[in-house]
């Protein structure tokens, strides 16, 4: 049996051309001689890296969440059993976060970047605004490849 | 530039009908293409002030999501001196959907709040209207709110009734402010404000009492109240001052000049 195993990673990288990743496993058999096989790995690692930075997104939203939840306090963004994002919401929203929602009453369905063009905050801002009122249950929100789109779920409520 | 335009105010009788419709009218004439909403969903009345019976449609219905929109605009533009268009989307006046409308849930008035700002889409980019003016109900109706978010500018029309200068301060600070609405404030059924100074003296106190800008100061018109809401007042006539006032006011917002 395989007595001793050791994995070469390489990448090859070429202008204008997309990364491939090969694998080069060294080994002994059991009759003590040592066999090498290279492999082809493809866009494998590059899914695999994908997926790390798309969490690494994630943690970081979560913890621009936390940051605004020290900021203002737990008091103002405690879900609701029943959320509506109503003009009566609206009215009894702290004031950061009516802001935040009124944009996206008017664009239907947005990201950060795009609610932060109509609030002139920054983009971070607007994102941990936003994550707060999914967290409220006033908001939806759907990842679409690299971007989070967020909207007021009206027709699947009531 | 202010497109979409909600006529509201704290109390009942302050004008608002009277100030959509001339309004309204007042743009087609000078050439837009205008869509005037009956946002009333309580007392509706513009199906009987523009004399116009059973559309298609009713913006009940459109609320409601059962019909389109284009089934629910009347054109009203024969009936409108100019080469201007007038559109009207009327509230089903049925005892039946006035009672209907008044037990709406949050839920139904969240998805209608979406519904009206899709009008900004479906009649402003896609039909190419210049206005849509809101006929709205008093005081904080849903109804009313829903369609004040959606508005780029509100007309508030207030008398100089204690308990109506009192609600519409309150309503400036809590309701407009809150939504970071533009606001015009229209003084109506004022007396004795044909002198200059009385005029200065209503406009200064405006200013003090409410801190936003005075669209127009309309006095209180006998000619008006014995139309008994038979005429389309800048229409029919003219040459009357309350035509004039409604005309400065319509420059006021076609040139963004409420400050």
């Amino acid at each position: 049996m395989v007595v001793d195993v050791t994995n070469n990673y390489q990448c090859f990288v070429r202008l204008n051309k997309p990364i491939i990743i090969t694998s080069t496993v060294h080994a002994k058999n059991t009759r003590g001689k040592l066999v090498t096989k290279e492999e082809v790995l493809g866009k494998k690692p590059l899914y695999v890296l994908e997926k790390i930075r798309e969490n690494l997104e994630r943690l970081n939203e979560k913890m621009e969440v936390m940051i605004e939840l020290q900021k203002h306090g737990r008091k103002d963004i405690q879900p609701l059993p029943d959320s509506s994002l109503d003009v009566m919401t609206l009215l009894s929203m702290p004031d950061h976060l009516r802001k935040t929602a009124m944009s996206i009453c008017r664009c239907g369905r947005a990201t950060a970047e795009e609610i932060s063009q109509q609030t002139t905050r920054a983009r971070a801002v607007e994102s941990a605004y936003l994550n707060q009122l999914v967290i409220m249950g006033y908001l939806k929100k759907e990842r679409k490849g690299r971007k989070a789109y967020f909207f007021a779920d009206r027709e699947s409520q009531g | 530039m202010s497109k979409i335009i909600a006529v509201h105010s704290y109390k009942g009788g302050t004008g608002k009908t009277l100030l959509s419709v001339n309004l309204a009218t007042i743009f087609a004439m000078r050439g837009k293409k205008v869509c005037l909403f009956d946002l009333d969903f309580r007392a509706p009345s513009l199906f009987s002030i523009l004399k116009v019976e059973n559309p298609e449609c009713w913006l009940n219905d459109y609320l409601n999501g059962t019909c389109d929109i284009n089934k629910v605009l009347v054109d009203f533009s024969g009936k409108i001196h100019g080469n201007g268009k007038l559109f009207i989307g009327l509230a089903n006046p049925a005892t039946e959907a006035i009672r209907d409308m008044s037990a709406k849930d949050r839920k139904w008035e969240m998805r209608a709040l979406g519904r009206l700002l899709s009008l900004r889409n479906l009649l402003l980019n896609d039909r190419e209207f210049d206005y849509l003016i809101f006929d709205t109900s008093p005081g904080l109706q849903y109804s009313s709110i829903n369609a004040i978010v959606t508005a780029d500018f509100v007309v508030v029309a207030t008398t100089g009734d204690r308990s109506d200068v009192d609600g519409t301060r309150r309503m400036l600070r809590e309701l407009y402010n809150l939504f970071e609405k533009k606001t015009g404030l229209v003084l109506n059924k004022v007396l004795d404000s044909a002198s200059k100074s009385k005029k200065e003296e209503m406009n200064s106190k405006v200013n003090t009492i409410y801190q936003v800008p005075m669209l127009g100061l309309v006095p209180c018109f006998c000619e008006i109240l014995r139309a008994e809401g038979n005429l389309i007042f800048v229409q029919d006539r003219p040459d009357h001052p309350f035509t004039k006032i409604l005309d400065e006011m319509a420059k006021k917002i076609e040139n963004n000049d409420v400050n």
